[in-house]
């Protein structure tokens, strides 16, 4: 088993064998777990885009007179230590937590991906050299290593960014590698090989789309677990800087305030809870939904 | 086997080596000076130059690496620049605490998991089974901040009933080491027991499909001896394995757990040292670190690699 | 206090007091109780037991109930005599001590005029430490004979008494340091004179002195013993001190946001004086986008100082005028021209530029620069928060690279050491490079100088200048706190923020 950082869940048990749904509308009536998940997903995305209509207050705005109040009518969550409304600024939020989760996992997938493929494709001393920078990633407990990177880089969403895709890493390059040398031993891809096929085209055509599967289900858990480590390095002071409304940098401010007004913690709190559970659920499905049966 | 083993032990130097060049590049390659954090208010441009030279910081970088390298290998990590303790001691000082913590997490967490990820396996389907997987899903999606936070703000801020975070040592009070124990351990747990119920659940339905358990049926033993008699045996052999890789996720949860309640362990060590640039306490960490999760990894795919002689060593 | 004859005839009285049966009209606040433990919570832990090596201002809340000085203030930032009985200028370069006799060291030997020069010399002739600069002014001391020493200086020094009052005048047992060693910082066996001696210290967990039962102050200290345990989160400080796991807490470790929750409770208490500290933003007034007076002038018109006390603060904190608070003589109380906002004005002087302000990472910081930067928007001023470390902004400060920066001062009792450092050219806290001749001046006059009479003006026409000159953005001034249990008892606030035990009892 794999230490990546997110504590990823074993896989369901199938009752009985099932056959590969062949459209997603059939994939959705099997399965109906993906389509509630899609649509959680599908929801928080939406209240990202459409933040400015939904929030309803400048998240940035301070108000000092009116700070830490409680909710009320003019502010659903309250105000925070400055007075600004903590309902917008936890809607805002979204806006910072969901696309780095994204750019985070396009990160590990690309660069990883690429070592995987230059590992398998290329075998031998590649291999070997390249295999042991995966290795040595893989060494470090995911937090500390994207902790210690984000401390050299220096505080700040982009370093916690490439931290995180460094961390992410390991997977995609073993996945891709592991992909790869099935089928370098194959027949038609010897034929093809000799026949001049360029090494892309045996990607696209070959490689790529046996991976889809496990890829899609790969790149959801990644998801939730890159939002989780860029919480928790916000939480720590490494990620986001102020006055970016970060969930993770607000549970930092909600924890001083705990005795205060504790919805500083809650609300951010319940923001990171709902979108990771939505990533692992849906990865969760798929899991179920895409992989081939018969265990045991 | 054996060649196995020798191989993988091979293969682990270079990777050894590259991680104390990681661990060490890192944390020098920082634009703080740890004599100017030291002296605070005090700095003046003498004092920061013989500070630093005191600390020996002045040297060239390769210089300061082949010193620590050395010195690490016979154990010796050097000394802490906020304290002046050696990092050996200082770390195996808070040892205890964190193993403490760690062991309480993970007990509660298998006590939990098990009964619970049986159950589920059980009344597949049910509305017991459907809430038990939520509540996995749930369990990995929470920061565990989060959960500390919860807690302190229910059991401590609002009920009192816990105190929101301190340590007494066992030596000086066991009750008091208990009371303070609970909270940071419930918080540590989380992850673990989602994880391990979700196994307990997978590898338990797995045991059932088994034919064997079938013939028990029919042979007319009740589901009470099937299960404690067979399955829950062959089910858990994965689970401790399982165990085994999860002081990783430990570790990692004890960073944020030991210092949102103020445990003084290694990893609230580790968290103030990061940020007092404390270099050789953070270097000792992510060594000690680094090599004791390399081993575990070596040994649990040792063991995987023993349990199941269809796995190839590849 | 460390009058003899004063605390003998106080001592006497009390113990009488303590001993008689019922009755009798003793002193206001109640008898004391004799015994008993103290815990005490510090803000961050302490790195040396060392008065020569301390570079963190959380050491000296130990040091002060296991070292004495030669020198004491009282509650008006009077110097007062410690370990010397009396002292005199024989001539302006020439400062004579007399000291107390019968006076021993924890290990039992003596005190004496060799012990203080040992002390000094100690400071003069290290190859690194604090201390140094504080005893700049010192050429060497001599032994006049058992209890009269001599401070030979190598220029007049007004700010010398006040500096002996602290870290540099401590008289610590010659024989203590050298028995102790290398590990001699880590374990002050024997070493004080103060009323309480060392007995250990686990790093991280708790430190412990206990009474000395031959303190020269008879009947003094009360208490049985100190327990000190650093207590970084100020949550953690409070709950502590509501379960009684603590007694008293120091200045600055319960945070703003709870005090009035501690005020409301009625087994707590809490008192508070200005302090000596001042805090704001240094600006680089030597290079950069300050370089331009009007520039920094816009900033210190634009802030709203009475929001940032309200509302960063709690109202916990007094407005300041300049570098010097309210509890000092120097103290300036007339009206400065930037003590209450004005934007328009703040616009005609200069607006539309950007700067930087680095901010240290703690939540209180962070909090006030985000205020900062939105009250400076408001006259078209763009501050960038930076956040960082604080030793990283300690760093750039001192190289001058930076625009702004969100660090203050904790203080010192003597006027010069608030100025003179920050705001002559050249000086070693002087990170924005601020150069006026006619400050340099003033504050030159004003070192040697030997009474504040003679020293007043100078530094009230010092502050005029360097304030009008926006020298530095000053924002408030913090206060020293007494944030205790109900059962602390005797506690006298002083205004630098030392928590002396000698004269608490509990009961």
């Amino acid at each position: 088993m794999s230490t990546v950082y997110s504590p990823s869940l074993p896989e369901d048990v199938a009752e009985t064998p099932v056959s590969q749904p062949t459209s997603l509308r059939a994939l959705l009536r099997t399965y109906p777990r993906v389509a509630v998940a899609s649509g959680l997903l599908i929801l928080l995305v939406l209240v990202s885009v459409l933040a400015p209509w939904i929030a309803l207050h400048d998240p940035t705005a301070t108000d000092a007179s009116n700070a830490l109040l409680g909710p009320s009518a003019a502010h659903p969550l309250g105000t925070d230590e400055l007075g600004r409304d903590l309902f917008a600024r936890v809607i805002w939020g979204s806006r910072v937590s969901l696309p780095i989760a994204f750019v985070a996992v396009a990160v590990g997938l690309t660069v990883g991906g690429a070592i995987g493929l230059t590992a398998g494709y290329r075998g031998g001393l590649w291999d070997l050299l390249l295999m042991r920078v995966i290795d040595a990633i893989l060494a470090f407990p995911a937090l500390i290593l994207a902790i210690a990177i984000v401390a050299v880089l220096g505080p700040g969403l982009r370093n916690a960014m490439i931290a995180i895709g460094i961390v992410q890493l390991p997977v995609y390059a073993r996945l891709m590698r592991a992909q790869v040398l099935s089928l370098k031993g194959l027949d038609f891809v010897a034929a093809a090989r000799a026949l001049g096929a360029s090494p892309m085209r045996l990607i696209a055509r070959h490689i790529l789309p046996n991976l889809l599967n496990p890829l899609i289900v790969q790149i959801s858990l990644s998801a939730a677990a890159a939002m989780l480590a860029e919480a928790t390095l916000s939480f720590l002071g490494l990620g986001a800087q102020p006055p970016t409304p970060d969930w993770g940098f607000m549970m930092n401010t909600g924890a001083q305030f705990l005795n205060n007004d504790p919805w500083l913690a809650l609300g951010p709190g319940l923001a990171i809870s709902i979108a990771v559970f939505a990533f692992n659920w849906l990865g969760d499905a798929l899991r179920d939904a895409l992989d081939p049966r018969l265990r045991g | 086997m054996l060649q196995y083993l020798v191989r993988r032990l091979a293969l682990m130097v270079p990777v050894a080596f590259l991680v104390s060049v990681a661990v060490f590049s890192l944390i020098h390659l920082t634009p703080v000076d740890p004599a100017e954090l030291i002296l605070g208010e005090e700095r003046s441009p003498e004092a920061v130059i013989a500070l630093r030279h005191e600390l020996g910081l002045d040297r060239p970088l390769p210089d300061q690496y082949v010193t620590w390298i050395s010195h690490a290998l016979r154990g010796d990590l050097g000394r802490s620049i906020r304290t002046n303790q050696p990092v050996t001691k200082a770390i195996l000082e808070r040892l205890p605490a964190t193993l403490e913590l760690g062991t309480a997490a993970l007990a509660w967490s298998v006590l939990l998991a098990i009964p619970l990820g049986t159950i589920a396996a059980l009344r597949r389907g049910s509305p017991i089974d459907v809430l038990a997987t939520g509540f996995t899903i749930a369990g990995v999606s929470v920061p565990n901040f989060f959960i500390g936070i919860l807690l302190i703000l229910v059991l401590s801020v609002d009920l009192r009933l816990f105190p929101p975070g301190g340590y007494t040592p066992l030596t000086e009070s066991i009750p008091d080491n208990l009371h303070r124990l609970v909270l940071p351990a419930i918080t540590l747990g989380t992850v673990t027991t989602a994880i391990n119920t979700r196994f307990t659940r997978s590898s338990m339905l797995e045991v059932l499909r088994q034919d064997y358990i079938r013939t028990a049926r029919a042979k007319g033993a009740s589901w009470r001896q099937v299960i404690v008699g067979h399955a829950l045996k062959n089910a858990l052999i994965p689970v401790v394995t399982v165990v085994g890789i999860q002081v990783g996720a430990i570790l990692e949860g004890a960073l944020v757990t030991e210092t949102i309640f103020s445990w003084p362990g290694v990893g609230k060590l580790a968290i103030d040292s990061i940020f007092g640039r404390d270099y050789p306490i953070i270097q000792g960490i992510v060594l000690m670190i680094a090599f004791s999760f390399m081993l575990a990894n070596l040994a649990v795919d040792l063991a995987y690699a023993w349990l199941d002689p269809r796995i190839s060593y590849a | 206090m460390k009058r003899p004859a004063l605390a003998l005839i106080l001592g006497a009285f009390l113990l009488s007091a303590a001993c008689s049966t019922g009755g009798g009209t003793t002193s206001v606040a109640g008898t004391p109780k004799v015994g008993g433990t103290l815990k005490i919570a510090l803000e961050s832990e302490l790195r040396t037991l060392d008065p020569l090596k301390s570079s963190q201002r959380v050491e000296r809340q130990v040091y002060y109930n296991m070292y004495d000085s030669l020198v004491t203030i009282d509650a008006s930032l009077k110097i007062k005599p410690g370990l010397a009985t009396s002292w005199q200028y024989t001539d302006p370069t020439t400062l004579q001590f007399t000291l107390h006799k019968g006076v021993k060291f924890h290990d039992g030997t003596d005190f004496n005029a060799d012990a203080v020069k040992f002390n000094i010399d100690r400071i003069l002739s290290a190859a690194s430490s604090p201390r140094k600069s504080e005893l700049a002014s010192v050429k060497s001391v001599e032994v006049k004979d058992s209890s009269t020493v001599v401070f030979h200086l190598k220029k007049p020094d007004a700010a010398l008494l006040a500096q002996l009052v602290d870290r540099a005048g401590m008289i610590l047992s010659p024989a203590a340091i050298v028995k102790g060693g290398a590990d001699f910082a880590l374990n002050p066996i024997g070493a004080g004179t103060g009323p309480f001696t060392f007995v250990e210290w686990k790093r991280d967990d708790h430190l412990t002195l206990k009474k000395n039962p031959n303190y020269w102050v008879p009947g003094r200290p009360y208490l049985d013993q100190l327990i000190y345990r650093p207590i970084t989160d100020s949550n953690a400080a409070l709950a502590a001190l509501r379960t009684g796991d603590i007694d008293i807490a120091g200045t600055n470790a319960i945070a703003d946001k709870d005090i009035a929750s501690v005020k409301s409770d009625a087994s707590l208490v809490y008192k508070d004086t200005p302090g000596l500290s001042f805090e704001g933003f240094e600006v680089n007034s030597g290079s950069g986008i300050f370089a331009d007076k009007a520039k920094r002038q816009a900033v210190a018109l634009a802030l709203d100082r009475a929001q940032i006390l309200k509302n960063v603060f709690f109202d916990l904190h007094t407005l300041s005028r300049g570098p010097i608070p309210p509890t000092s003589w120097a103290f300036d109380p007339s009206e400065r021209i930037y003590t209450t906002a004005d934007v328009s004005k703040a616009k005609s002087m200069a607006t539309g530029f950007a700067f930087n302000l680095k901010t240290p990472n703690t939540p209180g910081s962070i909090q006030e620069a985000t205020l900062i930067k939105d009250q400076l928007s408001k006259a078209g001023i763009t501050a960038t928060i930076q956040v960082e470390e604080f030793g990283q902004i300690l760093t750039e400060a001192s190289s001058h690279k930076f625009d702004a920066a969100l660090v203050g001062w904790s203080g010192r009792i003597d006027p010069d050491g608030n100025m003179f450092g920050w705001f002559h050219t050249g000086g070693g806290f002087n990170d924005g490079q601020y150069s006026n001749p006619q400050v340099d001046t003033l504050l030159e006059q004003a070192r040697v100088a030997s009474d504040q009479a003679t020293r007043k003006p100078l530094y009230d026409r010092a502050q005029q200048i360097l304030v009008e000159d926006v020298a530095y953005v000053f924002i408030g001034h913090g206060p020293a706190q007494e944030i205790a249990s109900a059962k602390v008892h005797n506690f006298s606030l002083i205004a630098d923020s030392i928590d002396r035990f000698a004269e608490v009892w509990k009961g």
